[in-house]
């Protein structure tokens, strides 16, 4: 029998995959009328206790998808908020694509709700490359990760829509200057919202509801 | 580190491609992968291997190819390779190297592609 060698043009691109799919994840939100926020951030900067202060502070009917390599614990903290939690275990990734997030989407009640978030894994790196088909991006960090995190992860900071300093109250304990971290996000992204918060004494966060707010209304 | 699944992505686009093609072997792939993917090729090089042992694609040889950022510039409409000579990572990404502008559109350098194969296979089904 004879053989023969044959070039196969494939031309699949695996990023295209996923934006096709979160593409289609914004459609089904947008059917039932949901906003959704991609909230990312470095481990330890605050995602999980932000959103359970907007869940208590925002007249809105709030939802959560809370992606972990483990989720039972952040999902846990979000029950008891009385809210619908759909917990998304990656296992071993380190971040969450649009094909997980469209199965917990099928598990969530959209109709009662009008902004979804979802939590994805604390990493500042992977899910740059995973759009998820959320109408927003919000980035927490701290300044406890040290002020040079900005510069070290640029990438994150240009594809948001705001950007979170958290635990500023903390900023002359660890020796961070949490304004370089505003001027390192604003070089890199001079359009996005930057604000500095504590969610200890409660300073800046009115003004991430007012942003959510405002981005809920021009969308 | 999501150079696995993707990895495992692109072995499965891979295998798709073959099969379809009745392949006996594949003896080369081309991979694309922009340089503004959070993607190390050296890890997604071993780890296709790994993937890939007692398969089709065991012995294959895997290039990847670095795709530029290529940009444009909304302020200036310049259109081109992203300046990547400086020493600071992101300014290159951000800076249109023309009028110096940030509002720029990333045209290219986020693949990560499976471009083609080149595969061993039976004459009889040509």
């Amino acid at each position: 029998m004879m053989h023969k060698i044959a070039d196969v043009e494939v031309q699949h691109d695996i990023m295209i995959a996923n934006r096709k799919l979160a593409r289609k994840n914004q459609r089904i939100l947008d059917k039932d009328k949901v906003f959704s926020v991609d909230v990312v951030g470095a481990i330890g900067s605050g995602k999980t206790s932000l959103i359970e202060a907007l869940i208590d502070a925002m007249n809105y009917k709030i939802g959560v998808i809370a992606g972990d390599v483990i989720s039972k614990y952040d999902a846990g903290r979000f029950e008891k908020h009385n809210v619908p939690v759909v917990g998304l275990n990656t296992g071993k990734e380190c971040h969450l694509d649009a094909h997980l997030v469209e199965h917990a989407l099928h598990d969530m009640p959209l109709e009662e709700i009008d902004i979804l978030f979802i939590e994805n894994v604390g990493n500042l790196i992977c899910p740059v490359d995973f759009d998820l088909g959320s109408h927003m991006r919000m980035v927490v960090i701290s300044v406890t990760e040290g002020d040079d995190t900005v510069e070290k992860h640029p990438l994150i900071f240009q594809d948001s829509d705001l950007v979170v300093i958290n635990k500023v109250d903390l900023a002359s304990a660890v020796g961070a200057d949490s304004d370089k971290m505003v001027n390192d996000v604003k070089q890199i992204n001079p359009e996005v919202q930057v604000i500095k918060t504590s969610l200890k004494t409660g300073s800046g966060f009115d003004e991430v509801i007012k942003a959510i707010d405002r981005y809920m209304r021009d969308h | 580190m999501h150079e696995l699944s993707m990895a495992q992505a692109i072995v499965d686009t891979i295998m798709e491609a073959a099969e379809k093609n009745n392949a006996e072997e594949i003896l080369e792939v081309t991979i694309e992968i922009g340089m503004l993917t959070m993607l190390n090729s050296e890890q997604l090089k071993f780890l296709l291997d790994v993937l890939t042992e007692g398969t089709l694609m065991e012995d294959a040889k895997i290039i990847i190819e670095d795709v530029p950022v290529e940009i444009n510039c909304r302020k200036c409409q310049y259109t081109g390779l992203a300046n990547t000579d400086g020493s600071d990572h992101y300014l290159a990404i951000v800076l249109c190297p023309k009028c110096g502008g940030r509002d720029v559109e990333t045209l290219t350098g986020k693949e990560c592609s499976v471009k083609n194969i080149k595969i061993e296979k039976s004459d009889d089904d040509a």
